[in-house]
């Protein structure tokens, strides 16, 4: 398989008060399509600092990006925009969906930042990806009214609703309970079957290794690259059962 | 304690370590505070605080409605109430006129009043030396007397000890000094000489007794509105009694009992109260908001903060005291200072006034900060920490704990903010263009009389007022003699060029010959001047026909002269000349002929309309003989002691008139209009100005603080794809929203406020006028509001989504 994703000799580094902090230290990796990573490490190694370069919410200060065979490292916010509007799905630890807005819009937020999509077709489009989640019965409901659970599964709805070249999950069940995060991982588990590329960060040893792969960070640096083969822990009935959650 | 001590300490900290945010909500509120209490406290002394007077505030006026026009009673009316009314224990009539103090050849002129008695019982103040008036001092034949006050016994007669009991020169008689006044003194307007009021003024068959200002103190325990009652009942019965007597004309007599600055507004003073009153209120409503707002802001700021106190076991009443501190501070602080300010700028208005005016203004205009101002500083105090310190403070408390502390759930909460900032700016952008609207037709309307064309010429004019009472000149034919002599001993000065003798009556109904009036219509009615002498004196231009002459006696054919709008609107197409029509004079009909046409004149009823809105007919000051003149001289450029002509020929014909209105170049009437209307189009601007800096300073606050709140939407919506265009679009249009909303109920509102005022002016301005007022205002606000929005969210997407994303 080709990669998705090529990372040479990246670096970040943040500026506070004239002093530096390296956050990145010339990262290298490489992401096939299809491919289920995890990215794993101690706090402040520089996890969500990497996922963030890798869905261009943040450019890097060294080193190139090459996204679907093209160089994003030196984009413009716009490009970059237009970019993560059509490739990326993002899953945030706390939902990030705006409260303003209905469960369906939430879910049309990247289409309508395409040019060109009529809003019957996103409409489908959402709902098509809310019943894959199950949240179809939901879509005029505003974030708050939701639960926990139910809110990361619009998250992933909306992730999904642009077709990305790559799902990134910044520790998608940090704020869930064990039974809410088997529901959100095994979503994962079945997106990756069905061919989705997903790249998420977590702490949790277990989360990490139903992963294909195991990436683990030390201090701003790859330090393990490592194949699963272990078998996926079977999901208990009910806890697959999205509906009761 | 320890507790409150400390919330003190730690907002005292906050506030010094923003200085930004307490410099600027300290300066809005200042603003709004200030301008709400010296609208308050210059208008309450003005019209409602009581008499700077022992007992002043049962000091009152006595005032008529004749057919529910404000007017003053006649000394028969006054007679009757004194023997008929039980609900007064002092009453008593006077009138303000000019007396001049002569010195030799030179002399000056000073605000006096004629005054009865009992008047200076009736203020509670005794004379610093000599005496005061006494009612056998306005018995036939009493000597001559006068009070003086203490500033004209100083400027005048430099504190001469001896002044008492000897003669000075007033009006051109030796009149005796009894008493000096103390100093201040200057009741009941702005009197600094006092004379006694003849009894002959009763001594008047009604129809032709003059009016008089009443003053009264009802008895202990009587109800005004009794009293208005029982005087209402005895001038209906005493009007009844004329009609059937005299032939009056019937009018509806209503009394009404009047402080002494509401009667000086023509009772008009309250709606100028409450008007002026709700635009302040409007102003400080406006600040609150602003105030509350950065109030607001800083607390959200908070709000984590709030939870965690809450959820250590904070009560809920010590949280809100705790975000209250804040805002307690400035606000005290502010009112302090406005307090300070406002006091300051009544002082400078004190001085300014006693320099500018003539009289040093009435009496009671004392300004300065007094308990009723303290106590409205107080309540006003309390009405802003209630709406812009405690609401903040209480909504912040009302929070879900759970929800705050959560991640991620920040939503449910920013959205009730975003939804009351929303409301916040958009009453705001309502408030500010309903001021700035209203604004500008204030200053339009000021602008309109500043450059009013009235139809006259008063340059080089000297005019003064007088009154030839039928108790010294009891036959019309005495009056007019006496009217003639004094305009031939002034026309022959070689500086005069023109005289005139004239007097406004007001409207008088006209019945044309081909027209049919049934017994209720009243005919048409048509401003009416009695008019002698030479036009030219005030202006006025002679267009067709002839000026009245010494031809047109009583005993002839009555005759009118016409202004051209009267001459256009009834005889289109044709000559007014010889023209005859009937109207109402001397209590009958009778009919006039026209003999000539003159230029229009702005007068009184049109002065919202044009030149032409409305007619002026001038009857003859020959045929129809007036108590009350207006005599004006035109005057070669350059002449000296204009003012001395008129008084020479005075003394020389007639020393006892009594000159109402000090000669004054006529001009200055108008300047001083003129100067009043600059005077109140500056305020209107400078509120407008300062509202719209409110506007500015408020809607920037709300709408940065509304994107600030969005700062973590912005990077979601980022992360997932938009461009930063995307998101100046967003927002701008959510702003431009508020904004037509905001706007929409103004334009609303102006446009019904619009047509009334229009209807009432009879179409003072343009129609086109109010649609430019309308797009200026729309334009000013419009610009504010997007700027306002465009600015802050330009600054946020500046951030990289991932810190957005990361903003708290």
């Amino acid at each position: 398989m080709s990669a998705l994703i090529r990372l040479e000799n990246i670096s970040k580094s943040f500026y506070t008060d004239e002093i530096e902090t390296q956050a990145l230290h010339g990262v290298n990796l490489s992401i096939t399509e299809g491919e289920y990573v995890s990215l794993t490490g101690q706090s402040g190694c520089g996890k969500s600092t990497l996922l963030s370069l890798l869905g261009l919410l943040d450019s890097p200060t060294q080193g190139h990006y090459i996204l679907s065979n093209q160089d994003v490292s030196g984009l413009s916010r716009d490009q970059r925009a237009a970019i993560r509007s059509k490739q990326i799905g993002f899953v945030f630890q706390s939902f990030n969906l705006i409260s303003d807005l209905t469960v369906a819009e939430n879910v049309m937020l990247p289409l309508s930042y395409q040019f060109g999509v009529s809003r019957k077709t996103m409409l489908a489009k959402a709902q098509e990806v809310l019943e894959k989640v199950e949240m179809s019965h939901r879509t005029a409901h505003f974030p708050s009214q939701l639960s926990g659970g139910q809110q990361q599964r619009v998250a992933v709805a909306r992730a999904l609703v642009n077709d990305p070249a790559i799902i990134l999950a910044d520790e998608p069940t940090g704020n869930l309970d064990s039974r809410n995060a088997a529901a959100v991982l095994e979503l994962f588990d079945k997106l990756h079957q069905e061919g989705a590329t997903i790249c998420m960060v977590t702490h949790d040893p277990a989360s990490a290794q139903r992963a294909q792969r195991s990436l683990e960070m030390f201090d701003g640096r790859l330090v393990g690259d490592t194949r699963n083969t272990k078998t996926r822990q079977p999901v208990a009935h009910n806890a697959l059962d999205l509906e009761a959650l | 304690m320890m507790a409150m001590l400390l919330d003190l300490k730690y907002a005292l900290r906050q506030l010094y370590q923003s200085p930004r945010f307490s410099a600027m909500t300290l300066g809005v509120l200042l603003g709004g505070l200030s301008i709400a209490l010296f609208t308050f406290s210059f208008l309450y002394t003005t019209i409602y605080k009581p008499l700077p007077l022992p007992e002043g505030a049962t000091a009152k006026r006595l005032v008529v409605y004749n057919d529910g026009e404000f007017d003053m009673p006649t000394a028969r009316e006054f007679q009757a109430i004194t023997q008929s009314a039980n609900s007064f224990a002092e009453i008593g009539i006077f009138r303000d006129q000019d007396v001049r103090l002569s010195k030799g050849d030179a002399g000056r002129n000073f605000f006096g009043a004629s005054v009865q008695g009992e008047f200076f019982e009736f203020s509670r103040t005794e004379a610093l030396a000599g005496r005061t008036l006494s009612a056998q001092d306005s018995q036939p034949g009493a000597p001559a007397v006068a009070v003086l006050s203490e500033e004209i016994w100083e400027d005048e007669f430099d504190r001469d000890p001896q002044l008492l009991g000897q003669a000075i020169e007033l009006n051109g008689v030796q009149t005796e000094v009894v008493g000096i006044m103390p100093s201040g003194y200057r009741f009941p307007h702005i009197a600094r000489i006092w004379l006694p009021l003849p009894d002959k003024v009763f001594d008047v068959q009604a129809p032709m007794s003059e009016q008089f200002n009443a003053y009264i103190r009802l008895k202990e325990g009587i109800d005004i509105a009794a009293a208005e009652r029982e005087i209402t009942q005895i001038l209906h019965t005493l009007q009844l009694h004329n009609q059937q007597s005299y032939g009056m004309e019937p009018v509806q007599k209503q009394a009404r009992i009047l402080t002494f600055q509401m009667a000086q507004t023509g009772g008009e003073g309250a709606t100028v109260f409450f008007f002026l009153s709700a635009v302040s209120w409007v102003v400080l409503l406006l600040a609150c908001i602003n105030v509350g707002n950065l109030l607001l802001a800083r607390i959200l700021e908070k709000q984590k903060e709030t939870a965690i106190r809450n959820a250590l076991g904070a009560s809920s009443r010590r949280l809100i005291g705790q975000l209250m501190w804040e805002g307690v501070l400035i606000t005290l602080l502010g009112t302090f200072l406005s307090v300070c300010l406002v006091g300051a700028v009544l002082d400078y208005v004190n001085v300014a006034l006693r320099s500018w005016l003539p009289g040093a203004g009435l009496f009671w205009w004392q300004y300065g900060l007094d308990g009723a101002t303290l106590l409205m500083a107080l309540a006003y105090m309390l009405s802003t920490v209630f709406l812009a310190v405690f609401l903040p403070a209480w909504r912040s408390t009302r929070q879900d704990i759970n929800a705050t502390l959560r991640d991620g759930t920040r939503g449910a909460q920013s959205r009730k903010a975003g939804r009351l900032s929303r409301i916040l700016v958009t009453t705001q952008v309502f408030l500010v263009a309903i001021l700035m609207l209203i604004g500008s037709i204030s200053a339009l309307i000021a602008n309109k009389f500043v450059n009013l064309d009235l139809g006259d010429n008063y340059q080089n004019v000297m005019s003064t007022r007088y009154s030839t009472p039928e108790h010294d000149y009891p036959s019309a034919q005495q009056r007019l003699n006496l009217t003639y002599a004094l305009m031939n001993a002034v026309q022959n000065h070689n500086a005069v060029t023109h005289v005139s003798v004239a007097q406004w009556l007001g409207p008088r109904a006209v019945y044309f010959a081909d027209k049919v009036y049934s017994d209720e219509q009243k005919g048409i009615d048509i401003d009416t001047i009695s008019m002698l002498g030479d036009y030219q004196a005030t202006g006025v231009q002679l267009l067709e026909g002839r000026l009245f002459n010494l031809g047109d006696t009583m005993d002839k054919r009555k005759v009118v002269i016409i202004s051209d709008s009267m001459a256009k609107r009834y005889w289109p197409g044709e000559s007014a000349l010889e023209q005859h029509f009937t109207m109402e004079l001397e209590g009958k009909q009778q009919q006039v002929f026209v003999v000539g046409v003159v230029s229009n004149l702005m007068n009184p009823k049109s002065l919202f309309g044009k030149l032409d809105s409305a007619d002026e007919i001038y009857i003859s000051g020959s045929q129809f003989v007036q108590t009350l003149q207006k005599l004006s001289y035109r005057i070669l450029p350059g002449t000296r002691n204009a003012d001395e002509i008129f008084y020479q020929a005075m003394y020389k014909i007639a020393p006892n008139l009594e000159v109402t209105q000090t000669v004054m170049p006529a001009i200055k009437n108008r300047d001083k209009m003129r100067e009043s209307m600059k005077f109140i189009s500056n305020l209107t601007f400078a509120t407008g100005a300062f509202a719209l800096v409110l506007a500015v300073i408020g809607i920037y606050g709300l709408t940065a603080n509304a994107v600030a709140q969005r700062t973590h939407e912005i990077g979601i919506r980022r992360a997932v794809g938009a461009r930063d265009s995307t998101i100046v679009r967003l927002f701008m249009r959510q702003g431009a929203f508020q904004l037509a909303i905001g706007l929409g109920f103004a334009l609303l509102l102006f446009a019904l406020l619009a047509m009334g005022f229009q209807q009432f002016t009879e179409g003072l301005f343009p129609v086109g006028a109010y649609y430019v007022m309308a797009v200026a205002v729309s334009a000013a606000l419009a610009g504010v509001v997007l700027l306002a929005v465009y600015i802050p969210i330009k600054r946020a997407i500046k951030l990289e989504p991932v810190a957005a994303l990361r903003y708290e």
